[in-house]
């Protein structure tokens, strides 16, 4: 559960789960982008992102490499293909959730990786910051809560880019903690782990964005007596 | 900060219409704006006449009787109308890009007016003549700067530009080269445009050589002396670039021979256009 950027030397971008051919395309993607079809690449990437959770966790890295490779010769096609994309995800979001906790969840890491990863000039895109709220919050909702895949990836988020994301709209993050506090204190029938997930996380803001040592201790200690 | 066009979806399109006053039209009472940007009160000819309207009070009714909270709210700068989340990055991007450039240039300026002249190898507007002409200052209008960087970009999105500053790094440029007009120093809409196109039109002579021989073959059968305006596509290699296609106005045929080079014939045409563009 406690995550940090893997800053992998060998540049690994869990491309394993995908077929032979598509590992092929993306590699050539990685060097020489406008040598490819980059509209399917983004549909490749978005569509593994949606099965594979451990890919979705990690996707972020391939899709900052290919933008960057791509801007150096001023195009920009794969990004706005990507983020069009994610935006008709993001649209059906309930719809997916239905179908598939799976899906959904990994939704939201992927959408929160590309946060995380795609900025601009710098700064995280703008135009993700109120999607990715409305996904958090929406995780913070009783039915989602009572799901501990989803109370853990609400968490993991919120470990990963919380505080760029408070930066970016700090009224919300307070919004979406008093629904985190009420979830904690008021919900019947949360699981002892959804509880123990919640007060880590509410520690972990009240911290700004770490943890105390005994906290640290406290929750990610192998030793319990 | 004020913008005056709400900008379409097609936002890299030519729209010469933006200063021409048209006039009130049938739908110029439910605009905000009237057409030269500014905020419009309901004493405007334009407006319909509703006498009961208090006049210039923010909290006053629109002709219509729209409350003032129904129009579109101010926000931070030009809006894309479409919302779409690729657009909406990019136009972030351009415009953090352009204040960010315009830091630099302003630092740039202030050490042009206080230190010896320099020339700059930084990539961006390095003109040598980079402090402003007195009494003109710079162009800080946002919305012209991502406007007329928007009009850049497409330029240098171009495997012709590619290759261009792969051949010809920037100490070894000639005036003749292709430069990147200054989107910081004032000029008209119409001589900005004009530096552009005939920019983009120098930075051809650099197009793949599949391409050159079509071009060519399309300046050959056109007959410049009856036609006004002519589009010449220039086909892109790379199919996600745009094809822009370039206008060319009524002008000596000479203009089309950047192919070959850049005859006597046309720098003197530049140099009558705009002295400060080279």
């Amino acid at each position: 559960m406690p995550t940090s950027k893997m800053d992998n030397p060998n540049e690994d971008y869990k491309i394993q789960s995908f077929d032979l051919e598509t590992q092929k395309l993306l590699k050539t993607a990685l060097k020489e982008p406008s040598a490819v079809d980059l509209e399917k690449v983004s549909n490749v990437i978005v569509d593994q992102s949606l099965k594979d959770p451990v890919f979705s966790k990690e996707a972020g890295r391939i899709c900052y490499t290919i933008v960057q490779a791509e801007a150096k010769h001023n195009g920009n096609v794969f990004r706005r293909n990507l983020l069009n994309r994610l935006q008709l995800e993001f649209k059906a979001r309930e719809e997916t959730r239905l179908r598939s906790r799976q899906e959904w969840v990994c939704f939201v890491t992927f959408i929160c990786n590309i946060f995380d990863y795609l900025k601009v000039n710098s700064m995280p895109m703008v135009a993700l910051v109120h999607p990715v709220f409305d996904c958090l919050f929406r995780l913070a909702q009783p039915d989602s809560l009572n799901n501990e895949e989803e109370v853990d990836c609400l968490v993991l988020q919120l470990h990963r880019i919380g505080d760029q994301l408070e930066k970016m709209n700090s009224q919300r993050m307070d919004e979406l903690f008093y629904l985190l506090r009420d979830g904690f204190l008021l919900q019947e029938g949360l699981s002892s782990m959804a509880r123990l997930l919640l007060l880590e996380i509410l520690e972990f803001r009240a911290g700004a964005w770490t943890l105390s040592d005994t906290a640290q201790k406290y929750y990610y200690s192998e030793v319990n007596d | 900060m004020s913008f005056r066009q709400k900008s379409k979806c097609a936002d890299g399109e030519y729209n010469g219409d933006e200063n021409r006053n048209r006039g009130p039209s049938k739908w110029s009472n439910c605009r905000k704006r009237g057409a030269d940007g500014s905020m419009r009160s309901n004493g405007d000819v334009d407006s319909t006449s509703t006498s009961d309207l208090k006049k210039s009070n923010p909290t006053h009714k629109h002709p219509d009787n729209r409350p003032v909270s129904f129009t579109t709210p101010e926000s931070g700068g030009p809006v894309s109308r479409c919302t779409d989340w690729g657009s909406e990055v990019e136009t972030d991007e351009m415009r953090t890009s352009v204040r960010r450039d315009m830091q630099r240039y302003r630092r740039r300026i202030l050490t042009a007016d206080f230190g010896p002249r320099e020339r700059t190898n930084s990539s961006g507007s390095s003109d040598s003549r980079d402090s402003p002409v007195p009494g003109e200052g710079m162009e800080d209008d946002e919305e012209v700067l991502m406007r007329r960087q928007k009009q850049i970009n497409y330029g240098k999105n171009t495997l012709a530009y590619d290759r261009y500053i792969q051949e010809v790094p920037k100490h070894l440029r000639q005036p003749a080269h292709p430069k990147t007009p200054n989107k910081f120093k004032k000029y008209s809409r119409r001589s900005w445009d004009q530096q552009i196109k005939l920019w983009k039109v120098k930075i051809h002579a650099w197009d793949p050589p599949a391409q050159q021989g079509s071009e060519l073959q399309a300046i050959e059968e056109v007959d410049l002396d009856d036609i006004m305006d002519i589009e010449l596509d220039f086909p892109e290699l790379d199919s996600d670039a745009s094809a822009q296609p370039v206008k060319v106005t009524k002008a000596p045929s000479s203009q089309l021979d950047t192919c070959h080079g850049t005859p006597s014939k046309m720098i003197k045409m530049e140099a009558s256009v705009d002295l400060d563009m080279v």
